[in-house]
């Protein structure tokens, strides 16, 4: 299906936040207790609007284990957005925030937008970080930030479509530079006005052209 | 009413006398009360009793099926119940029809069910024998020799045929070997090491949540890692989750082993080794098996994740693919897609994670069989086997594809296709690139030439 723009993400944070399980609430709609431990990385795709436009997200599910830092951080490369996924129920995935920020800050480019998650929200009764932590963090770091549930699809939406909704205003505020495929979004086969601009711009072949 | 209704054969005629659609829906219902199509699972000799007119020569036509099916589905022909008026004659006959060719197509389903069945009972039978008899020449031939005789061509070919299940893990383990002299008793030591931390990590954090520090929560970590990952190990299975046969056992073996190599530690994919060991070898010997299986110069490349030496093995891979697969090899790189995507999965996982758990069997006999040089010969029999579903996808199918591969892919398919791949490239083999490659790390640091790295 053709699409305006798509946009690479990128799902970073401790390992057993619930990743993989976001992902799959997003892509498939469905909820899976005992998910597969990520192994490296995972992929998933779908299609959103935004401002009547229809938005190709190619989305990245990295392993969580600090052993894979080094492997993960190749990834970031050529990510417009990055969901940062901690789990409300145990605060060492909350202190480990810092880590992961730094690295990704340092491995991305500088306009990537970033998500916060607060995972397992529908698990009030073993919650070990407040609401109020989290926003703090996010608004400190200057983050988006949101507290979901993938088991309950509570926000899970939400996350993944406010990000890309942050990522096309910056496109609009002439923020991105969209020719530019180091940022992680690629223009679609179909798009009015900036097809002969593409063509000139990092050599290499364009994804964008292929279906979705 | 009713009865003129069924007496009208035409639909138009039915419009014309109840123009009503509720009535007209009513009168369908009825029409189709009458042909009353029971569907029962019954045995045959309750059958002869319970029947309508109909059934005895049913039965008895069943009776000469060359094989039984288990049950019967049977479909029984009823009369209009008594309060309504009777069928016309007509309408019997065609209900008559219409009944015996929905049993005509039901015994056809039936005998065609019961043929697929049999076939599949004696390819079954077919592949029991081929094990048993293979059993017997791996324990009464081959095994008792083991070193004189594991490298001759005739063992070889048994060999790639499949290891029978009952002596796979002995075959394994011989194969694998025990370089690191680790004994059952050692294991023993380590266990009750690891057992030790458990206890006194669970006490710690209980008393003091967050003052104990992060250095002792990341020093433990990794044991406590392990337990989140070992329900996350083949959840399907249920054998290794808490409260399963296996649960206890597979979070011992990779505990002892935190302990043997603490410079290594648990690392995820680890969980996928030792639980397919312990699927096939005694605990004891599983753990000295993974520990000396991961002592081997690749899986202690990867699981160190010495990023560098990693580029090396994907490099040389790629050297590979391209001699192979070269219309695939360039689809690949049009699309960017690099061999790190999928191989980490594959590799630390020894593709236990991504291959059926019988095909990844397979795959494991020829990796003891031929070392490392055959993990990534399976890749490219991968690659080969699904090589022009690959060539139609772009690079999220591709790579969704691959991070998921199907569920229903044969063990003889992959090995087909295995067999069809060539370890050989400019008359080189897998070391040879493999050692040339090692050189250039010195030589040019930064012209690597894996895609991965350019990042």
């Amino acid at each position: 299906m053709a699409y305006a723009y798509l946009f690479k993400y990128i799902i970073i944070g401790d390992t057993g936040v619930g990743k993989s399980c976001l992902l799959l609430q997003f892509t498939d709609k469905r909820f899976q207790p005992v998910h597969d431990l990520t192994i490296g990385v995972e992929f998933g795709a779908r299609m959103i609007t935004i401002d009547g436009k229809q938005i190709k997200l190619q989305i990245w599910d990295t392993a969580g284990q600090e052993s894979f830092r080094s492997i993960t951080r190749s990834y970031y490369r050529g990510a417009a957005g990055a969901l940062l996924v901690y789990d409300i129920t145990r605060r060492d995935t909350f202190n480990h925030l810092t880590t992961w920020l730094e690295d990704a800050r340092q491995h991305s480019n500088s306009n990537m937008v970033i998500m916060l998650i607060g995972n397992k929200s529908d698990l009030e009764s073993r919650r070990e970080v407040k609401k109020e932590e989290g926003e703090a963090f996010a608004r400190e770091h200057g983050l988006i930030f949101m507290e979901t549930s993938a088991k309950t699809a509570s926000n899970v939406e939400e996350a993944f479509i406010n990000t890309a909704k942050e990522i096309y205003e910056k496109i609009q505020e002439g923020v991105f530079d969209i020719n530019n495929e180091a940022n992680g979004i690629k223009i679609g086969p179909q798009h009015p006005t900036t097809n002969s601009t593409l063509s000139g711009s990092q050599g290499g072949q364009h994804a964008g052209g292929g279906c979705c | 009413m009713v009865h003129t209704c069924t007496q009208s054969p035409r639909d138009g005629d039915l419009f014309r006398a109840f123009p009503s659609t509720n009535f007209f829906s009513h009168v369908l219902k009825l029409m189709n009360n009458t042909l009353c199509v029971c569907v029962c699972v019954c045995e045959e000799d309750d059958l002869d009793e319970s029947s309508g007119p109909q059934l005895p020569s049913a039965a008895g036509r069943r009776k000469n099926l060359e094989f039984e099916p288990l049950s019967t589905t049977a479909l029984i022909l009823e009369d209009r119940p008594a309060n309504l008026p009777a069928k016309s004659l007509e309408e019997t006959q065609r209900h008559k029809m219409e009944y015996d060719e929905m049993v005509a197509g039901a015994k056809r389903r039936e005998m065609k069910e019961a043929q697929r069945k049999k076939r599949q009972m004696k390819e079954r039978h077919r592949q029991e024998d081929i094990i048993s008899n293979a059993m017997v020449v791996w324990n009464n031939e081959i095994l008792p020799h083991w070193d004189n005789v594991k490298g001759t061509r005739r063992v070889r070919e048994l060999w790639w045929q499949g290891l029978p299940p009952s002596v796979r893990g002995r075959v394994w383990s011989l194969a694998i070997g025990n370089e690191l002299n680790i004994t059952p008793e050692l294991y023993e030591i380590f266990l009750s090491r690891a057992k030790e931390k458990w206890r006194s990590y669970s006490e710690t954090s209980s008393v003091n949540d967050s003052e104990s520090g992060a250095s002792l929560a990341d020093r433990e970590s990794s044991l406590d890692l392990i337990k989140l990952d070992i329900s996350r190990t083949f959840p399907s299975l249920f054998i290794f989750q808490k409260g399963g046969p296996y649960h206890d056992l597979l979070h011992s073996v990779l505990g002892a082993y935190t302990c043997y190599r603490p410079d290594i530690g648990y690392v995820q994919g680890m969980s996928f080794i030792a639980a397919v060991l312990i699927l096939n070898l005694e605990e004891a010997e599983a753990f000295i098996t993974f520990a000396n299986l991961l002592n081997k110069p690749c899986q202690m490349a990867f699981f160190r994740v010495d990023h560098e030496l990693m580029l090396k093995y994907f490099a040389a891979f790629e050297v590979f693919f391209e001699e192979n697969l070269p219309r695939l090899f360039s689809h690949f790189q049009t699309n960017n897609l690099t061999p790190d995507l999928y191989l980490i999965d594959w590799i630390f996982t020894l593709y236990s994670k991504s291959l059926p758990l019988d095909v990844a069997c397979r795959v494991w006999d020829v990796f003891c069989r031929d070392g490392e040089e055959s993990l990534f010969r399976t890749g490219l029999g991968i690659l080969r086997l699904f090589e022009e579903v690959l060539l139609q996808m772009d690079f999220i199918h591709i790579a969704q594809f691959l991070t998921r591969l199907p569920e229903d892919l044969q063990a003889h398919t992959l090995f087909t296709a295995m067999a069809n791949t060539h370890m050989i490239s400019r008359s080189r083999r897998w070391a040879q690139v493999f050692s040339a490659l090692m050189k250039d790390v010195n030589k040019e640091m930064d012209k690597n030439s894996s895609p991965a790295l350019r990042s």
